[in-house]
């Protein structure tokens, strides 16, 4: 067991800067999902600390050990590849046996690590078959299973679960977090599924363009995002940014004035809000402003309205029983424990005092 | 829509017409041929001839050695070229071009390449009297010196036919995701055992086709070694050619072509058999 870190990383492919000086510390038996559109470099600093590709400047530790310059099998990692590379020419049992057989343990260890990392991934009763006779779901369980058989001290995922289909994705991700939380392995873990992200990670690491923007527990980065990025990537439908304008240290939205936490010296600010922080009222009430409604969507769980405010659009959520016809105006209270503050020039959040 | 499910037919039909015509039909005949007396009858006298013959046993013997010379050391060089060629990014293709211009080569013109080498006054003899280690032109393609003249065929066949493997190899290399040896790697799999565990295992089916390839070109040699060796080095292709030619008579060529064939046929299955790729096997 060991954590990883890795300081000020920079890495360029021909022109294109993969990464810009990323630092990150995963701690032992800790669980970080690097989450990022694509191109963001998440999957390059998977491969750097897996040292399948070498950054230009930088240092990667594992545990108390530099591991910058040392080969991939020197590393004692473990890795799940986006498309198993489970080895087509052996049997369930030798992919698994691999890197036992590697390390030459003996034959009861490597009996005993196979059937322990099986008997974990269910696939116990597979172990004679070749990979070209099991489905994608049990590749992906043979490529785990082959992960967990050398005990690493650290285990790379690199979006394991983009190639299963919805459902079984779904019933995956589940396995994935029993299965880690009872292994207890440091692991890092690539995906650009927020979903994924906020479902298993202790904590997420949101990478864009080539730098780590957020480092965060779920749900900080979920409602204290650090820029208007985080808080559009993640969420489904995104947080919603009101320009507003400033009044001393007031923001005002129509009739509502809401105190901004800190003063500000700009013309302007925005108001970042969850789509389910804002609370739809038919009649006026206190502490809220009126919005048209432009779509009702149906989604099952809630209704998704589109509301226009002046110019700009914003999104709200309501119970599926709320009954709202589009044209009608509402009344939108926002919730003040979970308003977002960011600066309009830059994107960022305005630090609370 | 019903008439369109015979036109992929109708396109292949004039390719397989062409190899019926030009290859099925002469290979009947020539398998007839061998069997056939004088008189009309069925008889085994071209192959008990063949057989008698002073050169058979010769030819047999340094067709089969040349074979099994020339193609495992062509193996192993393509092997190792196309492995090469995989680790270089820049100028990969310069190299590619360069190891294959050999396969624009026709195999006479080959030999006669390296007879300009080996000959009498040729560049080995005049460049070994250059640097004074001989003060005499050397004899090297006599028949006193069989030994000399397969050195000299085996290097030529090499030079020759090495680009045919080596291809082969490379396009087999490509179909290989990176991913496998990347999993080796960090499952702790050194450079040595990444190609043993890996990379040669799933290479199966193309070192497959390119031996089954060269194995039987190699038994067909025969154009560079008529060009350096005459029938100083008799190989069963060039007794063909002799006994259709020189001696007038096609049926004992035709029992040679049919031993040929029937090697031929024996390496194939053989190595069908041994390099059956473990994953298909099961399937």
């Amino acid at each position: 067991m060991a954590g990883i870190r890795v300081e000020s990383i920079e890495k360029t492919f021909g022109k294109f800067k993969a990464l810009s000086g990323v630092s990150l510390e995963v701690r032992d038996q800790e669980f970080v999902v690097l989450l990022g559109p694509s191109g963001c470099g998440k999957t390059t600093l998977l491969r750097i600390i897996a040292g399948l590709e070498y950054a230009e400047r930088g240092r990667v530790w594992i545990g108390d050990r530099d591991v910058t310059q040392l080969p991939p099998r020197a590393r004692k990692i473990a890795m799940v590849f986006q498309n198993y590379a489970v080895f087509p020419h052996l049997t369930v049992f030798e992919n698994i046996a691999f890197g036992l057989r590697m390390q030459k343990v003996s034959a009861e260890k490597l009996g005993a690590g196979v059937e322990r990392a099986a008997t974990l991934m269910h696939i116990e009763n597979l172990l004679e078959r070749y990979p070209a006779q099991l489905s994608g779901g049990q590749r992906q369980r043979v490529a785990v299973a082959r992960a967990l058989a050398v005990e690493p001290e650290v285990l790379l995922m690199d979006e394991p679960l983009s190639n299963l289909d919805a459902l079984l994705r779904l019933e995956m991700r589940a396995e994935l977090k029993r299965l880690l939380i009872e292994s207890r392995t440091t692991t890092l873990y690539v995906t650009h599924d927020q979903v994924e992200a906020m479902s298993l990670a202790d904590r997420i690491a949101v990478m864009n363009t080539g730098y780590l923007v957020q480092f965060d527990e779920p749900m900080k980065v979920y409602q204290e995002p650090a820029n208007t990025f985080v808080g559009g990537f993640i969420g489904s439908p995104p947080m919603n940014f009101l320009r507003l304008p400033v009044e001393g240290r007031q923001a005002r939205i129509q009739s509502l004035a809401l105190d901004l936490p800190t003063g500000v010296s700009s013309q302007e600010v925005l108001l970042g809000v969850r789509p389910e922080d804002l609370e739809a009222h038919t009649q006026q009430q206190p502490q809220s402003f009126p919005a048209e409604v432009l779509v009702v969507e149906p989604l099952g769980p809630h209704l998704l309205l589109t509301l226009s405010f002046g110019k700009q659009h914003i999104k709200a959520t309501v119970p599926p029983d709320f009954d709202v016809r589009a044209g009608q105006t509402l009344w939108l209270r926002p919730q003040p424990d979970r308003l977002r503050w960011l600066d309009p020039s830059n994107g960022q959040a305005i630090p609370m005092r | 829509m019903r008439s369109e499910r015979y036109i992929p037919y109708v396109l292949i039909l004039p390719s397989v017409l062409f190899l019926l015509l030009l290859f099925a039909w002469p290979l009947v005949e020539a398998l007839l041929l061998s069997v056939r007396g004088s008189g009309g009858g069925w008889t085994l006298e071209n192959f008990q001839r063949m057989a008698a013959d002073l050169y058979f046993r010769d030819a047999l013997k340094y067709t089969l050695l040349l074979t099994v010379v020339i193609v495992p050391l062509q193996v192993v060089m393509a092997l190792g070229m196309a492995l090469l060629l995989g680790s270089i990014s820049k100028g990969r293709d310069l190299f590619l071009y360069v190891w294959t211009i050999p396969l624009g080569i026709s195999d006479l013109a080959a030999g006669i390449v390296w007879l300009a080498i080996f000959t009498e006054r040729g560049y080995l003899n005049s460049f070994l009297q250059g640097i004074g280690v001989i003060q005499q032109p050397q004899l090297w393609l006599s028949y006193e010196t069989p030994m000399m003249i397969f050195v000299a065929v085996v290097a030529a066949e090499v030079w020759r036919a090495t680009a045919i493997v080596f291809v082969i190899l490379v396009a087999g290399l490509q179909l290989i995701p990176k991913e496998y040896s990347e999993a080796a790697e960090v499952f702790g799999a050194t450079p040595w055992q990444r190609f043993r565990k890996v990379t040669l295992p799933l290479l199966m089916p193309s070192l497959q086709v390119a031996l089954i390839l060269r194995t039987i070109l190699a038994l067909e040699v025969f154009a560079v070694v008529v060009v350096l060796g005459g029938r100083n080095l008799p190989v069963l292709a060039g007794e063909a050619y002799f006994w259709y030619n020189t001696y007038q008579n096609p049926g004992v060529a035709a029992a040679y072509a049919v031993i040929i064939l029937g090697i031929s046929v024996v390496a194939t299955l053989l190595y069908l058999r041994l390099l059956r790729s473990r994953q298909d096997g099961v399937a």
